[in-house]
């Protein structure tokens, strides 16, 4: 516990020394506020924000897991029929994989037109940054099945659905989870872009994207910091949430996890 | 024993057997061997002399490329519900508890719940591993692998065990003990075996017949008849009989290599 605490300390004096080079900068420099707000103007602007960064977090926050489980569901079973045919792979990859070179900025405009500003539009382009880890771990974890378990399989004249669900879908589970937890790093990253490049405040507030385009246009910059400050609150909740998912799955038997003796 | 055992149908014939791998060298040439029920018979010789193939053959897990096996008048491939392979490694499931795995077969030959948790408790108790039935594969030893791997194949009864070096990644003292207790295993469960290894103690403790492979082409050399009966105990290997028959098939191996 004592060593914990004491670990503690190198990062802590590290953000300390931080922010003292923060407010150095901006007294010396004589900055003005709306170009680099000081620490503690952040702050205020936080607290007297809260409740439209809260309704703003809560918007990305919805988009980031909508998005989030499309791409996992989708990814998954796009994988699985990858997986079981060398065929079906041949015929799809390439188009899998310029799919991902397609930059969302580009993507999005066309999902604005065809599903118009809003929620439809930020879950589609969070899904498409999303999907593609999935897609390409799971589909590896699926095509490489232990070969001697296959035998083993066969010794028991398992059926083909057996197999499916007894040995390939377990076995593909640590490469399945891996590409879920990059697809929960992007997620929020995700939302919040297609909600700067799509959002829209219709139903009262937009998200965390949206927000900050309307904080930059009014010149508000510590609102904007704030802004900054709720999405690595926000994306850090998230991620945390996927590992302990992915934790949770794993951690009695795979190697990754499992304490050596 | 053995020849009581040799007046019987021959449960598993292989007639004039050859394996190549596409256009390689010839692995297995012109082998040919009949085994009664109830024998336990070693493929024991140097390495690249196809013993593991033809185990893999019998089972049906690759086709012979010359001549016929048979198992109980049908092919290897459709007589696989009367077999069992034990692998090399373990080859246990990681995500699968140590009961999970016994009852792996079990599931998949579609017993039901209750007649699976009788017979997974049984095999347990036969392999001395009921305290361990929770654990997951990483928190056992080899020993205890094997020993998972041996239940899970008997748990279906097979009438044939083809077993691939099972004890060949485990130290000496561990394999005299499991030697032993397959032996046991047998006697209260009796199968017809088929044993891979590279260790002649344990090829001549085991069997009832010992068939000494030469290489390249994989040829059958020898085939030595252990005259000793069962159940055997682990003081056999102290005998003056079981270290002369040690000590011939040492020099039958010997013969071969210098082949």
């Amino acid at each position: 516990m004592k060593r914990r605490l004491l670990a503690l300390i190198p990062p802590a004096l590290t953000g300390l020394g931080l922010i003292a080079l923060w407010y150095a900068v901006k007294r010396i420099f004589e900055i003005p506020t709306f170009v680099l707000p000081s620490p503690d103007e952040v702050l205020t602007a936080a607290w007297t924000e809260k409740a439209v960064l809260w309704s703003a977090m809560m918007v990305t926050v919805q988009g980031a897991l909508l998005g989030f489980l499309a791409a996992v569901s989708v990814g998954f079973l796009l994988a699985m029929a990858l997986g079981f045919s060398p065929r079906i792979k041949a015929s799809f990859y390439p188009y899998i994989l310029v799919m991902q070179m397609m930059p969302v900025t580009i993507l999005a405009p066309v999902f604005v037109l065809w599903l118009g500003q809003g929620l439809p539009s930020i879950v589609a382009i969070t899904f498409m940054i999303g999907f593609f880890p999935v897609v390409a771990n799971t589909t590896m974890g699926f095509i490489s099945v232990d070969r001697n378990l296959q035998e083993l399989f066969l010794m028991c004249k398992a059926t083909r659905s057996q197999e499916v669900r007894y040995l390939r879908i377990p076995g593909a589970m640590p490469y399945f989870l891996t590409g879920m937890k990059i697809a929960g790093t992007l997620a929020p990253i995700g939302a919040i872009v297609g909600d700067f490049l799509a959002g829209s405040a219709q139903n009262g507030v937009g998200g965390i994207g949206y927000m900050t385009i309307s904080y930059f246009s009014q010149l508000k910059t510590p609102a904007l910091f704030a802004t900054g400050l709720t999405a690595c609150v926000m994306g850090f909740v998230f991620v945390g949430g996927v590992n302990w998912l992915h934790w949770r799955l794993l951690h009695s038997w795979h190697d990754s996890m499992v304490k050596k003796e | 024993m053995a020849t009581a055992a040799m007046n019987q149908p021959p449960i598993v014939k292989i007639d004039r057997v050859g394996k190549r791998f596409g256009t390689g060298p010839v692995v297995l040439d012109g082998i040919e061997l009949s085994v009664a029920k109830g024998e336990f018979v070693s493929l024991i010789g140097p390495s690249g002399c196809g013993k593991s193939t033809l185990l893999r053959l019998i089972a049906g897990l690759t086709d012979a490329t010359a001549g016929t096996i048979s198992v109980e008048g049908m092919t290897p491939a459709n007589a696989r519900e009367l077999m069992f392979f034990v692998f090399q490694d373990a080859n246990l499931l990681p995500w699968r508890r140590v009961a999970e795995n016994v009852e792996l077969p079990l599931l998949l030959r579609g017993d039901t719940e209750g007649k699976r948790r009788e017979r997974v408790a049984h095999m347990l108790e036969v392999v001395g591993l009921s305290a361990a039935a929770t654990r997951y594969p990483w928190q056992l030893s080899g020993g205890m692998k094997m020993r998972v791997s041996i239940a899970r194949a008997l748990s279906v009864a097979p009438d044939i065990l083809l077993l691939d070096e099972p004890f060949g990644a485990l130290d000496e003292m561990t394999r005299d003990k499991l030697n032993e207790d397959l032996l046991a295993i047998r006697e209260r469960d009796p199968f017809t075996g088929f044993f891979v290894t590279h260790s002649v103690t344990e090829a001549v403790f085991l069997s009832s017949r010992i068939v000494v492979l030469s290489a390249n082409p994989g040829r059958v050399a020898t085939v030595i008849d252990v005259p000793f009966g069962y159940p055997r105990s682990g003081e056999l290997r102290e005998t003056p009989e079981f270290l002369k028959l040690l000590g011939e098939t040492t020099h039958a191996l010997r013969a071969v290599r210098n082949h």
